[in-house]
């Protein structure tokens, strides 16, 4: 049977999983150094309870160990978000248009600082890592259907928010 | 549309209809843009690697193994502190004066080392050292106590009011805010007030209310009316007797218009709070009303 305290299986995890810890933690505080400290914390742990974790339960467990962290910190700082580089194919694009989008991101951006922490999270999860709503709703450690109002509720107040409505 | 209707769009849950239906919504090109572009985000870049070795390195200096394997060193050292403990306190404990306290409502009796026996009335204290009893047969008393001293050494009983000293008697003390009296039932006790002392020879009772000498009457009986379930007064003003009447019942008494300090003699039951207070307004000429743990003393008609 695989086993957590093997080292194998133990990097395994941790790259399949560190990433999206670190993106979860910096979703909800908007804090970079929060967020890698989260992640060694939640690996440490999992690394000291290796033989009582099951690699099944291994993600689980780092996504809890990363919440209950910051359970007493309430005041989220300003998340900043990148943009994906298209590369070359942008070159031709209208200075107007740039213009516009780099309009549209920064009303993007100041709208997601203005959202709640569960929606932001939820948003940016599904749409940076592409976690599926369950998943996020594993991960927050409630229903399907609270992630589905959570999306539904982000996007409107973004889309509104966005459209100075 | 169904709830949450946005979310289903974005995960491709909505059916044919209702995605017609939503195609055709003015907020439709808005969704979408906002749709491609949080498509493009990105989160802040993390060192997978860099963070998995710094795991790796954290995990040989702390070595987590090597601790769960000396569970006995850590209790070595907790019992260690608990004995250091255990030893302090009981010898400083054991420089300490025993003590006993009666509450409200309360009574208790007390074997001295020499079988000298303290029965203690309610809302009371004594303390006395039993190590050196021995070499000093001394009470320290707050509130009221009858004391039955085994023939021996001079006996001695402190209070805030006076000292008394006896060699071997039977006689009870009672000392209350301005309130002191000393009564002998067997023996000679002496007492020591204001720094003069007066011989009290059996059956004589020394009195002090608000710092003056009361002349009394002789006690009645072998004991004091409290031993008996009664608190007994004689020519006594009423603030005291209130004032027994609340420790005897654990109760808390208020008057109106009523002088508390007429003289009051009679005695009141110390387990039947209905037939005391009977017993106190009667003579008294004065109403009484129960309010839970409250009695209110009223004159006359005042309380209509």
């Amino acid at each position: 049977m695989d086993n957590v305290c093997e080292d194998r299986i133990f990097s395994s995890i941790f790259k399949t999983h560190s990433k999206t810890v670190f993106n979860y933690i910096y979703y909800k505080f908007g804090n970079e150094e929060k967020a890698n400290d989260a992640v060694q914390e939640a690996f440490v742990k999992l690394w000291e309870n290796c033989a009582k974790v099951s690699p099944e339960k291994a993600k689980s467990f780092v996504y809890t160990v990363a919440n209950n962290l910051y359970l007493n910190v309430i005041k989220a700082e300003k998340v900043r978000i990148k943009y994906a580089d298209k590369g070359n194919d942008r070159s031709h694009e209208s200075p107007e248009f740039l213009m516009e989008e780099k309009q549209y991101k920064e009303k993007l951006e100041k709208a997601l600082d203005a959202l709640p922490e569960n929606q932001r999270t939820t948003f940016l999860l599904n749409r940076i890592d592409g976690k599926k709503y369950a998943e996020i709703a594993e991960m927050e450690g409630v229903s399907v259907k609270a992630i589905e109002k959570r999306m539904h509720l982000a996007l409107k107040s973004l889309r509104e928010q966005i459209d100075g409505i | 549309m169904q709830e949450n209707y946005l979310a289903k769009w974005l995960s491709g849950e909505l059916s044919a209809e209702e995605l017609a239906e939503f195609k055709k919504s003015d907020e439709y090109a808005s969704y979408v843009k906002l749709m491609e572009v949080s498509g493009t985000m990105e989160a802040p870049d993390f060192d997978v690697d860099g963070a998995l070795q710094r795991i790796k390195d954290e995990r040989i200096g702390n070595a987590p193994k090597v601790i769960a394997l000396n569970p006995f060193k850590k209790f070595l050292r907790v019992a260690a502190v608990i004995a250091v403990l255990m030893v302090g306190s009981y010898l400083y404990l054991n420089t300490l004066d025993e003590s006993v306290t009666t509450d409200f409502a309360e009574r208790s009796e007390v074997i001295l080392p020499d079988n000298s026996e303290i029965f203690l009335n309610a809302g009371s204290q004594v303390s006395f050292s039993e190590k050196k009893w021995d070499q000093k047969r001394d009470v320290s008393l707050k509130g009221e106590a009858f004391f039955k001293v085994a023939k021996g050494k001079k006996f001695t009983v402190s209070t805030e009011h006076g000292t008394v000293a006896v060699l071997g008697t039977q006689f009870n003390v009672e000392n209350r805010k301005g309130f002191f009296e000393v009564t002998c039932y067997e023996g000679l006790v002496s007492v020591t007030h204001n720094n003069t002392e007066t011989k009290l020879p059996a059956g004589t009772s020394f009195v002090v209310i608000d710092g003056k000498i009361i002349d009394s009457t002789k006690p009645n009986g072998t004991r004091p009316a409290w031993m008996g379930n009664e608190s007994s007064f004689e020519r006594i003003p009423l603030q005291y007797v209130l004032a027994e009447l609340e420790r005897q019942f654990n109760i808390k008494v208020k008057t109106k218009n009523v002088n508390t300090e007429l003289l009051f003699t009679g005695t009141f039951n110390n387990t039947n709070l209905e037939m005391a207070l009977k017993s106190i307004s009667t003579p008294s000429q004065i109403q009484y009303k129960i309010e839970g743990d409250n009695v209110l003393f009223y004159a006359g008609n005042t309380l209509q």
